[in-house]
């Protein structure tokens, strides 16, 4: 059953306003189940699994609606909502239809494996290819360099700098000619 | 005599905008050669910060002069022929699909191939995402027929626009498991072409309605 099939008495008892014994006979039935549903989502805390070497991907993608609006017209959504938010940061690799491309944003983690490296950052075009904005911070003792930011949904061009001078494509994302005799890593969000 | 100074003064804010972004970034040689293209081009309708990026990239991985030169003057080339692809399949493309379409040139398609994607018949948006995603496929080694069918074929599909996205992802994925990328692109274009066939998937069903509650208290 989605939110907009409740009964408005339910969405009451969701409210608090009213209890269970409130409801009409035959929407006890429906009122449980809602209840049920709530105390079906997880408020647990939410870690994110380890980051596979390979791995370059979207993390979070905005939603496209107004959570302010839909807050306001459904206020009892609150609880579930944000453990739905929770539940996104480990939504992983999962595009939403882009209907206002502009607004969305996708959170993006970098990884590169480069045990020798004494530096590591990533310039492209989000941040105007200036290989000192975003550096890549070294995780473990296994040359793990990662960097997460935020990015507007579209397509991106970058490719990490070693040691502030070794222009790197990524290793696990397509790439094409930079015009420069190099090859350039590939984001499409 | 008075002269009309509307175009001359977006002309000059159009310069000043674009040296601007240009300044302590690029060489004054690559400004003002950036400058002229990009004024030109935006007189054409075409999108300006794809040739002001690439300047910028070429400075900052210090390329000499020359090359950046003919780097910027080839994005500009690549603009032109996607702005005509996407005219040619019959598309009012924006500056953001022009700019997906020269993207697309770069990796490897052809302006045949982004006119044919123009006239898959959806909406500028989705054509947009499609083609950013066909130049991903092809970057990814995808032949450009194959790239071509297969998101035609999805953006044909009736699906959310946003499932595009996750091509390059499976395409990647059916890699991983030793399909060559053509195939896997195949694989997926049947799929889709076979929803495609079936239309979206139906609305659910509305539950039956309830009586009006009584008034609150």
């Amino acid at each position: 059953m989605s939110e907009r099939d409740f009964h408005p008495l339910v969405k009451q008892l969701l409210d608090g306003d009213i209890t269970i014994a409130d409801l009409p006979a035959e929407l006890r039935a429906q009122g449980e189940e809602a209840l049920r549903l709530l105390a079906a989502v997880d408020r647990s805390s939410v870690e994110l699994p380890a980051v596979p070497e390979r791995v370059m991907r979207a993390l979070v993608r905005a939603p496209r609606r107004s959570a302010a609006r839909r807050l306001m017209e459904r206020p009892w959504l609150l609880a579930p909502a944000l453990a739905a938010a929770a539940a996104l940061v480990i939504w992983l690799g999962r595009p939403e239809p882009v209907a206002t491309p502009a607004a969305a944003i996708v959170t993006v983690r970098f990884v590169l494996t480069a045990p020798d490296a004494h530096d590591v950052t990533v310039a492209g075009t989000f941040n105007q290819w200036d290989s000192h904005a975003t550096p890549l911070v070294r995780t473990g003792a296994n040359g793990l360099w990662t960097a997460t930011i935020t990015l507007p949904a579209g397509q991106h061009q970058y490719a990490f700098v070693v040691d502030g001078a070794r222009w790197v494509p990524d290793p696990a994302a397509p790439a094409v000619d930079d015009g420069f005799g190099r090859r350039n890593s590939v984001l499409t969000l | 005599m008075q002269q009309d100074l509307g175009p001359n003064v977006a002309l000059l804010a159009m310069q000043q905008g674009i040296a601007d972004r240009l300044a302590g970034r690029v060489s004054p040689d690559i400004a003002a050669l950036v400058g002229e293209l990009g004024t030109a081009a935006a007189a054409r309708g075409l999108p300006i910060d794809p040739l002001i990026q690439k300047a910028i990239e070429g400075s900052a991985k210090g390329i000499p002069f020359e090359r950046v030169a003919t780097a910027v003057r080839l994005v500009a080339m690549q603009l032109d022929t996607a702005a005509g692809a996407l005219r040619n399949g019959g598309l009012a493309a924006d500056t953001a699909a022009i700019a997906a379409g020269a993207f697309a040139i770069t990796a490897g398609l052809s302006g045949r191939d982004i006119a044919q994607l123009a006239r898959s018949g959806a909406p500028v948006p989705e054509v947009t995402v499609g083609l950013r995603v066909a130049g991903t496929l092809v970057a990814l080694g995808v032949p450009p027929f194959e790239t071509v069918t297969l998101v035609t074929a999805t953006l044909q599909s009736g699906r959310p626009a946003g499932e595009l996205l996750a091509l390059p992802g499976q395409v990647q994925a059916q890699m991983a498991k030793g399909v060559a990328p053509a195939q896997a692109a195949a694989g997926l274009a049947r799929a889709a072409a076979a929803q495609g066939r079936r239309g979206p998937p139906p609305a659910r069903p509305q539950p039956p309605p309830h009586p009006e509650p009584p008034p609150r208290p």
